[in-house]
């Protein structure tokens, strides 16, 4: 073997985490199966909390492998490509991949199985393009953050740079049961993986670049110590502990310090990318292609054969769940992302799009029906695994109370979401339900809490005005009074003060030095 | 009201509360067999009622509140309070006597409250005062069968049935037995000069089978309290620090050789109802504070109540009082040892770097 690689230790440890069983061996069995073409692929366009890209096809045009169908125009969204040749048949809203999401924007495309591509330019010197340059690559390949979020990659790397970078740190930590995708991607493609991390440092001008994993995950670390062997980019080995991947921890993992509430990576001048994120930065700059795919696992004890597909962004779930040989079940659902973290799919005919890394088919033997909630008994088990450091127990009783005053000062806003409570809960409470039900509730509350504050500061003012009037009115009033309690109009005193006033006038202007042509004026 | 989405996580940990409540029974089982070997039936025939009557109880609160009687019952909660209840009144009580503690129990120190996990104080201990403030005489006698046979003859166990139920006494049966005071209350009473004999024969003046029956008794739960340490059912801050704010506090009133503190780390520790209060009954979750420094501080708080209830107040059932301090004081302790939320206690330089408004 060659030299090693440098390693990081972990500067520090977070707060609590679990131990979960990582239910990943049968799937990496297999290598990545190459990407498997549907009849049909749905396009999202929206990316996580982004907004959709401006369409540029039409219904029935024909386009190829890899061209443009949607442009990024605003800051927040991402560009789309063709995943593969065929004809756009629809544009307009779909169901999408998670549960309870209204439709998206998508684009229908009817594959023609011709699978014809355009002609795309390799940058053989990728390395030394200037990194304006780069992150135009990148973000013209539709990128954007791969482990989740699906933050537009390119606009992660201005804020970085508008701050100044000092580490970035590629997240292979892939902490959450059954996901194996970014394992598998390590074990096949560590070399491409790390020339991706090279160019993310150096479009981010990060002085220290570090690739994340844990250190059970045997199938990807041979690989990944020799393509990091010639790099000098550093290699952490971090404890199996969930969630050691969330951006938080991994961050203090690495930094030793926390980041602070309510404030982002670049803020302490550290950027974090996914793996996937960074395999699909290198495609786009050194081999110009854009990001139609992605690696995701497909697993569940119902599946025959569960393994690693290289899906085409938009590929449909059922398709994908035909070619593993569903065992139909009758209590059966299906989990996209991880155990822990995944969302439930409404039906099976959602298309994935570019976060999604994991999808699980359920079953009662793997994943046994939620038990009757008990109340709770305030064991503070909770607290004990919570990586935010939150006491749960506490949040809980704010949430259930509907004290929202309360459940800001108890942090719920610095909730991860990361479900290690309710993991280790032993009354069966569904605390993250319990914390998202809360946190969009305090958003309500917040936001009527402003409004009513808007209206009392119009409301007061509204009054001060009235009261205002109502002096002027009295003042008006009197002043009315004075005049008409004053000795009664008499033409001859108005005549004699209409002259004085003219007078007055007239010496004043003589005194400017105004010549008084204009006293016709004066008199009409 | 909330609307509830189901969401992550979709893996579970197994365990749940009722298996920690059977946990807890299990434990608790070493001190009450050897409780029973050395003074009879009592004791366990205390448990039998007071365990039909607490589920009696329960079901009834439990209907009133127009709540789930099943669900109530299976979370097994009322059990360990009847056990810790069984333990705390003297063995050989009449049946109303345990019947109107478990009736305060369940109805009111639990179910008044809003049930399992809303009540501030622990049900067993509330029950137990809420007697001992009721019933002072029959509270303070402990029911021993006399006589010059076993403890655990046959006729010691119709002696206890009589002392339970008054009504089964025949003609010409001696319904009293032997009654005693708990240990402390005999030492709390006897002069100091009594005590270095307590300390080298380990409390002589309660061995009524030739045996140091209740250190044995104390000795069960404490192997009980480590079986739940072991199990992870209890947090050890708790036990800890009350036992260590004891043992602290006898010592320092040695080395200060102070004239009004009496006893030993051994008495203090294994007389009386230290061990079981300190692993049973303050680590109750749902009246004990949570963050990790509160359990300290709580833990610290009842070891100090209890000894300066023991020691100036003469009080023997000192435990019961200074865990229901406890109790009352474990929300204000929650509030002042909140820990920080990740993210809060960062440098200033990195807060103000941060977007935080």
């Amino acid at each position: 073997m060659s030299e090693l690689p440098k390693t990081r230790h972990s500067a520090a440890s977070f707060h609590g985490g679990i131990y979960l069983p990582p239910r990943k061996g049968k799937v990496l069995r297999h290598r990545i199966m190459p990407q498997p073409l549907p009849p049909s692929l749905t396009i999202p366009l929206q990316q996580g909390q982004g907004t959709p890209p401006t369409v540029v096809v039409e219904v029935g045009t024909r386009v190829l492998k890899y061209q443009l169908l949607a442009q990024a125009t605003e800051e927040n969204s991402v560009c789309a490509h063709a995943p593969t040749s065929g004809v756009v048949a629809a544009i307009g809203d779909c169901p999408v991949a998670e549960h309870g999401h209204p439709p998206r924007p998508c684009i229908q495309l009817r594959v023609d199985h011709q699978d014809e591509a355009l002609e795309l330019t390799a940058n053989s010197d990728y390395l030394n393009l200037d990194d304006h340059e780069m992150r135009r690559l990148i973000e013209s390949a539709g990128i954007c953050g791969m482990g989740g979020a699906g933050f537009p990659s390119a606009q992660k790397l201005k804020a970085g740079l508008a701050q100044g970078v000092s580490l970035l740190i590629i997240n292979a930590a892939e902490c959450d049961p059954y996901i194996c995708a970014d394992e598998a991607l390590l074990r096949e493609h560590a070399r491409e993986v790390v020339q991706g991390a090279e160019i993310l440092r150096r479009a981010s001008r990060a002085t220290d670049c570090v690739i994340a994993i844990e250190k059970n995950k045997s199938a990807a670390l041979q690989p990944l110590c020799e393509a990091l062997s010639s790099s000098d980019i550093e290699l952490a080995l971090l404890e199996p502990r969930y969630p050691s991947g969330g951006e938080r921890q991994l961050i203090q993992a690495l930094n030793g310090r926390e980041l602070a509430r309510g404030s982002y990576p670049h803020d302490q001048g550290v950027l974090v990318f996914n793996v996937a994120t960074a395999h699909a930065s290198y495609k786009a700059v050194a081999l110009g292609i854009p990001c139609v795919s992605r690696v995701c696992t497909l697993t569940g004890a119902p599946l025959i054969t569960p393994k690693n597909f290289d899906v085409l962004i938009g590929t449909p779930v059922s398709f994908l769940l035909n070619l593993c040989g569903l065992e139909p079940l009758p209590t059966q659902e299906f989990i996209v992302g991880g155990a822990m973290m995944g969302r439930l799919l409404s039906d099976t005919s959602v298309a994935l799009d570019k976060t999604s890394n994991c999808l699980i088919a359920t079953s009662d033997e793997e994943f046994a029906l939620p038990d009757s909630e008990l109340p709770c008994i305030r064991c503070g088990r909770c607290a004990e695994v919570c990586p935010a450091k939150l006491q749960p127990q506490q949040l809980y009783g704010a949430v259930r109370a509907e004290r929202m005053d309360l459940t800001s000062e108890f942090g719920l806003d610095a909730c991860i979401e990361c479900g290690a409570c309710a993991y280790v809960c032993p009354s069966s409470i569904p605390l993250v339900q319990y914390f998202r039900a809360g946190k969009s509730a305090s958003r309500s509350w917040q936001r009527q809490r402003n409004s009513a504050q808007r209206w009392q500061v119009r409301f007061t003012s509204h009054r001060r005005r009235l009261q205002l009037q109502r002096r002027a009115r009295a003042a008006n009033k009197a002043a009315k009074q004075r005049v008409d309690s004053a000795p009664p109009f008499s033409r001859a005193q108005a005549r004699e003060e209409i002259a004085a006033a003219v007078a007055r006038v007239k010496a004043r202007r003589e005194q400017l030095g105004v010549s008084t042509d204009d006293d016709a004026e004066e008199r009409s | 009201m909330l609307e509830l989405a189901a969401s992550s996580p979709h893996l579970r940990t197994a365990r749940r509360s009722e298996s920690m409540m059977i946990l807890l029974i299990i434990a608790l089982l070493p001190g009450m067999l050897i409780s029973s070997w050395f003074f009879g039936y009592g004791l366990l025939l205390n448990a039998l009622c007071a365990l039909l009557l607490s589920s009696l109880f329960e079901a009834m609160a439990v209907a009133m509140r127009g709540a789930s009687v099943q669900a109530a019952l299976g979370d097994r909660s009322v059990l360990v309070t009847a056990l810790l209840f069984a333990i705390a009144v003297p063995p050989g009580s009449p049946w109303w006597l345990l019947a109107s503690g478990l009736l305060f129990a369940v109805f009111i120190a639990k179910h008044a409250f809003g049930g399992l996990g809303q009540n501030p104080f622990n049900p067993a201990m509330s029950g137990f005062l809420f007697l001992l403030l009721a019933f002072p005489s029959q509270m303070s006698a402990w029911h021993i069968p006399a006589g010059g046979g076993s403890v655990l003859s046959l006729d010691a166990l119709q002696q206890s049935l009589v002392a339970m139920f008054p009504g089964l006494a025949t003609d010409g049966f001696v319904r009293d037995g032997m009654a005693m005071a708990t240990p402390l209350m005999e030492h709390g009473a006897a002069a100091p000069a009594a005590l270095p004999l307590a300390w080298s024969e380990g409390l002589p003046m309660w061995q009524p089978a030739g045996a140091t029956g209740w250190e044995l008794a104390n000795l069960g739960y404490l192997a009980g309290g480590l079986l739940l340490l072991l199990w992870r059912v209890i947090d050890w801050r708790i036990p800890l620090t009350i036992l260590l704010t004891m043992s602290g506090l006898v010592l320092l009133g040695d080395a200060l050789h102070s004239e009004s503190i009496r006893g030993s780390v051994y008495t203090q520790l294994l007389g009386g109802a230290t061990l079981i209060a300190a692993f049973f009954v303050a680590t109750d979750p749902e009246t004990s504070a949570t963050s990790r420094r509160a359990r300290l501080a709580y833990g610290a708080l009842i070891g100090t109540t209890a000894f300066v209830i023991r020691e100036w107040a003469y009080y023997p059932d000192a435990m019961a009082i200074a865990v229901l301090f406890g109790n009352f004081s474990a929300p204000l302790l929650d509030e002042a040892f909140r820990p920080s939320i990740f993210g809060d206690n960062v440098g200033a330089g990195d807060r103000n770097r941060g977007t935080r408004a």
